[in-house]
């Protein structure tokens, strides 16, 4: 069985943690400092039951509620909590993973008191960080993180063999981590409203309508898990990173950092999960060209932040406008495949080197302890 | 079968850029002394003094670390009764610090 924890609101969790003054008031926190330019990256239960969620701008939140507390983000108190929260965790001896900075997952075999596992880590959270977890049991990871959305906050559901049907039936199926709203309307137009009507489709029916996507959606749903069974198409697509800039630039300099910078965390991501990348795809926002968005297939697979940047550049010189105004911005690499061969070339060995020692230093001291120098430029809006 | 991997380490908050009409209410960066019980691996700040005035702490509400480099900083928020502050230890240069007011 697997164990799903599930943060309640986590960073407004924290935030009323330090400040007692905001417990069981609609807070929100911000991306960034600026409280009417900046977008909602948490919400505490108070906030959401007056229809704020994350990903709203900060302004649109203080229309709906003006009455809102602002916190804006600070990361290094949700990575420190997120860090020993996976340590509390490791200590009930079972295999613990990272799903997200505020859910982790256990593997807790065949153990059988799984009400009392559950309600003891959710005493031991709270003992320690004055903040609530969410706990979802199920047969595998995405039912498991299913069910721990169905009693939030502070709740326990366990998907057993009896209850499955009934309570899938309930919940739409949109619900279910990995439908996102495209899916969803193929899923409408193929008669699948809940998810006990996508978990009782045959394998067949999915593969044929959604492709190996629903063929791998199939599998997961059904599995009897074990972290140490692997899925059939477990690996990521593609992976990307994007930023909002708090106000549009059109400073070369800054915009290539910010490039660079994308470029660098995308790589630094596909070297964390052994892939090389041979297509590269950059989007621009601006208010004189919209929405840009292309992307190449080069000869050549790279985990390389450089070679990625390179080829973002090569890419940006179709844009056309000289200059443009940048609002936001984002690097994607796809066609991943694993990085099997060692470099061939003496250049190309010294770079691998060099990525290997930034990675182990930055693995020891924390993201960014080293990094090219041209990201400094992303701290200073021109 | 695992659900992706994530790395709870990424820090690109370091790179967000500075604006000028960023607010920085409540922010003091201030070096002060403190009186704390180290305990266990663990730190316990009692009392402050901030210009001249002694601070006794009634409350952490909150704590946590961060890693710059080589050195280990560890965050407090702490109550004094009336007002909340974020003071912060430097294990490298043994300093403290007081960030901030609590809003």
């Amino acid at each position: 069985m697997i164990l799903h924890i599930d943060m309640d609101a986590f960073f407004a969790s924290i935030e009323q943690a330090i400040n007692p003054r905001l417990k069981g008031k609609p807070l929100i926190v911000g991306s960034r400092d600026n409280k009417m330019h900046t977008v909602v990256c948490a919400a505490s239960y108070e906030a959401k039951a007056q229809g704020i969620d994350s990903g709203m701008s900060t302004a649109d939140a203080f229309k709906a509620c003006p009455n809102l507390e602002f916190v804006p983000a600070d990361q290094s108190k949700y990575i420190w909590t997120s860090e020993q929260i996976f340590e509390l965790l490791k200590k009930y001896g079972f295999e613990v993973v990272y799903a997200s900075i505020d859910e982790f997952q256990i593997d807790i075999r065949d153990e059988t008191e799984l009400q009392a596992i559950a309600r003891d880590i959710q005493k031991q959270i709270y003992a320690n960080f004055n903040i609530t977890a969410s706990i979802g049991i199920a047969k595998n990871w995405l039912l498991a993180k299913l069910a721990s959305k169905i009693n939030k906050p502070n709740g326990i559901f366990i998907f057993t063999e009896e209850n499955l049907e009934g309570a899938l039936a309930k919940i739409p199926a949109k619900k279910l981590c990995g439908v996102g709203e495209k899916t969803n309307v193929v899923l409408e137009g193929l008669g699948i409203k809940t998810c006990l009507d996508l978990y009782k489709k045959s394998a067949l029916f999915l593969e044929q309508n959604l492709g190996a996507y629903g063929l791998n959606f199939y599998l997961l749903l059904h599995a009897k898990d074990s972290f140490e069974l692997e899925a059939g198409e477990d690996k990521p697509k593609s992976i990307g990173h994007s930023y909002t800039l708090p106000r549009a630039s059109e400073t070369p300099g800054f915009i290539k950092a910010w490039v660079r910078l994308l470029s660098e965390m995308v790589a630094e991501r596909l070297r964390q999960n052994n892939f090389v990348s041979s297509t590269v795809h950059i989007w621009l926002n601006g208010p004189e060209i919209g929405g840009f968005s292309a992307q190449k297939t080069f000869g050549q697979a790279t985990n390389d932040g450089y070679e990625i940047y390179q080829r973002c550049l090569k890419i940006m010189a179709k844009l056309g406008v000289k200059t443009p105004k940048i609002r936001a911005l984002g690097v994607t690499c796809s066609n991943l495949t694993l990085a099997s061969y060692p470099a061939l070339f003496k250049e190309q060995q010294k770079r691998q080197k060099l990525l290997e020692a930034i990675d182990k230093i930055n693995s020891r001291y924390g993201d960014s302890s080293i990094f090219p120098a041209q990201t400094m430029f992303t701290r200073r809006m021109p | 079968m695992k659900q992706s991997g994530f790395n709870p380490h990424s820090r690109w908050d370091r790179h967000i850029p500075e604006t000028s009409d960023t607010p920085q209410t409540g922010q003091l960066d201030e070096k002060i002394d403190c009186f704390a019980w180290f305990r266990a691996g663990k730190i316990y700040p009692q009392a402050f003094v901030w210009n001249h005035k002694e601070y006794k702490i009634t409350n952490i509400t909150y704590n946590w670390q961060e890693r710059r480099g080589r050195e280990l900083i560890s965050f407090f928020s702490v109550s004094t009764g009336a007002d909340l502050y974020q003071i912060s230890f430097n294990n490298t240069n043994l300093s403290w610090r007081l960030d901030k007011i609590i809003e």
